[in-house]
């Protein structure tokens, strides 16, 4: 039967969510999920491990009198079932008994759908001798450049299928699909080392992607950057004009657009680990994130990104959305727990939980930065000295989002409007609006990029959030560029 | 709540459970060698913040995991569901990715049966804790932080695993592991304070002694004011030095230093911090979340790492040893880092007999810069101030800093004896709290 991936999916289901209602809760809901992840790894031209996993579980919410419980179980059988859902119960009524303030869940229509990645290829029908090969060749290649030491590449991809059903009536399945590739060479020269790399996006779709990205095309420009990196030269601390690619661009929106836009954030529910947010919910509307140029847009709809999943695991259809218009801070990331507390009727749905086990929070949507109307060399010629970022570094940021630092992967000085030389150890600092108020130009649509994240951590059990973050090249006037040393 | 009662709970795998199953996949694999590996927990969160529960979860998962090879071909592969057909799909799944696996050069077939050192990884008061008892110590924070007109944000957690490693060699291994942990911030304004500890005993997290530690702090950072940046001597509290100390781990890599891929690289036999550091592995350490066996089957041992500031040994996989004659591999589970000479006797005597320094409760994302020196940026976090004349006069606002553990380490000033710490970027350790000269803050950020 289409869609059947656990026996008794639908009784389970029912059984459980039977007692929720029995219990007098407020709503309740259960997700089934059976995931399959192969993972290839290359390390130094051998492959060193090839696994396949396979994880089947579920997971039962509960509201109770305003307070949550959750309980799952990786046991699929109909006598399990009982026993986690009243385990829930029971644990919404011990948070219900500590509750000052009553969860009021914001109102979403019933749904009732089948959403499926749309793939040309499945992955996990290639054969394994076609991947290995693959990642062997890329690697090979790669050492043939002198000054490589060391190398690796990998595959990875996951198949999710999961049934979500509410005590209010919605049942909604799913069997999607999320793949990526990378590889990297590692160069040595007068006591340093460095690495450059290669990723794909990770995006929803088929086996296609790798195709496309054509690893032997690549690999040789990658091995040959790596050597070129580690022989560069290292730049002035000082103040530089950046032009930043997409990829590199992902890292930056996700860490200092992204984070601060999760409401739950705001709203103090990661003061204990992720942490809060400098845009609090009284600067909706009014404070002045970057400058014009800048347009933020949440968009779970668009295909093949990893946010699209149709429906978020509260069952609220996905949707578009703005979190930065014309520079102006004007939308959080929300659920249907955390959208009420600022006034708005429906969530945006971007609540997700990273398995079965565990339980859906406010994530990142997949924000990207809309494209301007220049091209890329139109960015470059009007720079006099300033600095090229390619991919992602070293990164790292306050728990409020404010005061940040990254890397990259390789560096270009660019002089007098041209891309000259590759430099090393590039370092930026500043503070996140100053930053996003000192862009000055975004590349055309013919520029975009999609590059997707699959370890986002947030949340207490840490769960790994997923979403796409698109951009075109983006210029940045008077950034702080500081050396990659102690003491710089 | 009824939660405490043992009806609720499964019965995690036991070794005569795990035995069965072992006995299983070995009669259907077709390879040269198969192992087989288990992992089955019960555990459970109960989160809470703006003083009430926001979370409150329980899962229960499996997972047994085999790798067959043929000769140096080898596959893996994993299930969550324990039933008979489903561990023999497991069986082939492995089996046939093994057999179209291209040579692995280092590969190596299971270990031998080991001899393991009963290592006390289990507490039946964290076995049975449940949710009754996270929610006891969750309103315990709460109620202190409500009392003083105080948010509280935090963690109360427990859990129990079994943990087993079989293979076709003969090789058995099985125990229990459990583990509790709290953490806490307290917010009031802008201000916050932060303390947390783990123990496989969840009646030794001290959870009211820590909520007022944390208390404290976030009171104290209602007076706030911000220094420039620079070169400042710091106090750094045992997490701030473990969140340094943990991140010289990486670079024990045996395999990098051989390839000259890491900061240590060259280093072997060298000095390469404070020469009255020592930095040990002591896995029957009560404090410790020291386990009985590695995932490879291999017991963990006690072991010297870092003696009198020389770096004495590395981190290796199971190749690389082999490939330097190393026959006990040495495991890092309960590091232990210590000084010897004159410890100050507690954090508040280091603060005592200061002139000037800025006090660190706790670094936040901690990242390397500079893999070759071992460049790290981080913030500092959850409390940080200014100390003058033997006494904290203010809160500061946050720095961010640049430094390397291989000289911050290298300029010690003080030190005490070491002492529980945990962060959420860290496994636990034991560490001193630290006086350091001349520490790198790059920039302040806005609060």
């Amino acid at each position: 039967m289409p869609g059947h991936f656990i026996p008794h999916q639908d009784e389970l289901a029912e059984l459980a969510l039977k007692r929720v209602v029995a219990s007098g809760a407020d709503y309740g809901d259960i997700r089934l999920l059976d995931s399959t992840t192969q993972t290839i790894r290359g390390e130094d031209r051998r492959i060193a491990s090839i696994r396949d996993a396979q994880d089947s579980g579920f997971g039962i919410r509960v509201l109770y009198h305003g307070a949550w419980g959750f309980a799952a179980s990786s046991v699929l059988s109909l006598e399990e079932a009982p026993r986690v859902a009243d385990l829930a119960i029971d644990i919404a009524k011990g948070s219900a008994s500590l509750a000052r303030e009553r969860v009021k869940l914001a109102d979403e229509p019933v749904h009732r759908d089948r959403i499926v990645t749309a793939r040309r290829i499945d992955p996990f029908a290639v054969t394994l001798d076609k991947k290995t090969a693959l990642l062997l060749e890329t690697m090979e290649s790669m050492h043939r450049q002198p000054g490589i030491v060391r190398s690796s590449a990998n595959l990875w991809a996951r198949r999710d299928r999961k049934l979500f059903v509410s005590t209010e009536g919605s049942r909604l399945e799913f069997d999607l699909l999320a793949l990526s590739g990378d590889f990297d060479a590692t160069a040595i020269h007068d006591g340093r080392f460095a690495s450059r790399s290669f990723n794909t996006p990770h995006l929803r779709m088929g086996y296609e992607l790798i195709d496309d990205a054509n690893f032997l095309a690549v690999a040789p420009r990658i091995a040959s950057e790596a050597v070129e990196k580690v022989k560069a030269p290292t730049t002035d601390p000082g103040q530089y004009d950046l032009v930043l690619d997409p990829e590199h661009l992902s890292l930056t929106m996700h860490e200092s657009c992204g984070h601060p836009s999760e409401l739950d954030r705001a709203l103090g529910y990661e003061a204990n680990y992720a942490g809060t947010s400098f845009l609090t919910t009284d600067t909706r509307g009014t404070f002045r994130y970057g400058s014009s140029h800048v347009n933020l847009v949440a968009d779970n709809c668009e295909p093949e990104t990893l946010a699209a999943t149709g429906y978020d695991d509260d069952g609220v259809t996905c949707q578009q959305w703005d979190i930065v218009r014309n520079g102006i801070f004007v939308g959080y990331c929300t659920n249907r727990e955390v959208a009420p507390k600022i006034g708005e009727t429906r969530s945006h749905g971007s609540n997700r939980a990273d398995s079965w086990g565990t339980v859906p929070i406010v994530r990142i949507a997949n924000i990207g930065l809309e494209p301007g109307s220049a091209t890329l060399d139109e960015l470059l010629a009007d720079v006099t000295r300033g600095i090229y970022i390619e991919g992602h570094g070293s990164y790292s940021i306050d728990q409020r989002r404010y005061n940040f630092q990254f890397g990259g992967d390789a560096f270009w000085l660019i002089e007098n409007g041209k891309r000259t030389h590759m430099v090393r150890d590039v370092i930026y600092h500043g503070i996140t609006p100053d930053f996003w108020n000192s862009c000055d130009g975004v590349a055309d649509r013919s520029h975009r990029r999609r590059y997707g994240f699959i370890t986002c951590g947030k949340g207490q059990p840490s769960q790994s959030g997923w979403m796409t973050h698109a951009a075109s090249h983006a210029r940045f006037r008077n950034v702080n560029v500081i050396g990659g040393q102690a003491g710089s | 709540m009824s939660t405490t009662s043992h009806k609720t709970w499964p019965k995690l795998t036991s070794q005569d459970e795990f035995r069965f199953l072992m006995e299983l996949v070995l009669k259907r694999s077709t390879g040269d060698h198969t192992l087989v590996s288990l992992h089955d927990q019960q555990s459970g969160t109960t989160r809470f913040a703006n003083n009430q529960i926001v979370q409150n979860v329980d899962m229960r998962r499996g997972s047994l995991s085999v790798t067959v090879a043929f000769g140096q071909r080898h596959g893996t592969a994993s299930t969550t569901d324990f039933s008979a057909g489903k561990v023999q799909e497991t069986v082939a799944r492995a089996t046939h990715i093994a057999d179209r696996s291209p040579n692995d050069p280092e590969y190596l077939p299971p270990v031998e049966p080991q001899h393991y050192v009963t290592t006390p990884t289990a507490r039946p008061e964290t076995a049975f804790a449940g949710p009754a008892r996270r929610l006891e110590y969750a309103s315990e924070a709460i109620g202190q932080c409500r009392m003083e007109n105080l948010g509280a944000a935090g963690i109360v957690s427990s859990s129990m695993a079994t943990v087993g490693v079989a293979a076709s060699t003969g090789l058995f291994a099985h125990e229990v592991r459990t583990d509790a942990r709290f953490s806490l911030t307290v917010q009031t304004g802008d201000a916050t304070g932060w303390s947390a500890a783990a123990h496989r005993s969840i009646d030794h997290l001290k959870v009211q002694e820590r909520t007022l530690t944390a208390i404290d702090k976030a009171k104290r950072g209602l007076e706030v004011r911000e220094l420039p940046p620079g070169r400042y001597t710091v106090i750094l509290e045992p997490a701030a030095v473990a969140g340094l100390w943990y991140s010289l781990l990486w670079a024990l890599d045996a395999k990098s230093y051989e390839k000259d891929t890491s900061a240590l690289s060259g280093k072997l036999g060298r000095r390469i911090v404070d020469t009255r550091l020592t930095f040990r592995n002591v896995p029957t350490h009560e404090d410790l979340l020291g386990i009985g066996f590695t995932p490879d089957g291999l017991p963990t041992v006690a072991s010297d790492w870092i003696t009198d500031g020389v770096l004495t040994q590395l981190s290796y996989d199971r190749f690389t040893a082999k490939a330097r004659g190393i026959d006990t591999i040495p495991t890092l589970d309960a590091p232990c880092l210590s000084a010897s000479g004159s410890p100050v006797p507690t954090l508040q005597d280091m603060i005592k007999h200061t002139e000037r320094a800025i006090l660190v409760t706790n670094f936040w994302y901690i990242r390397t810069v500079n893999p070759t020196d071992l460049t790290l940026t981080g913030m500092t976090r959850d409390g940080t101030f200014l100390v003058e004349n033997g006494a904290i006069v203010s809160a500061v606002k946050n720095f961010r800093f640049h430094e390397s553990p291989l000289r911050v380490f290298s300029r010690i000033e003080a030190f005490t004896n070491p002492t529980e710490a945990i962060t959420s970027e860290t496994g636990k350790l034991l560490v001193p709290a630290m006086t350091l000269s001349d520490f790198n803050f790059s920039s302040v950020t806005r609060f």
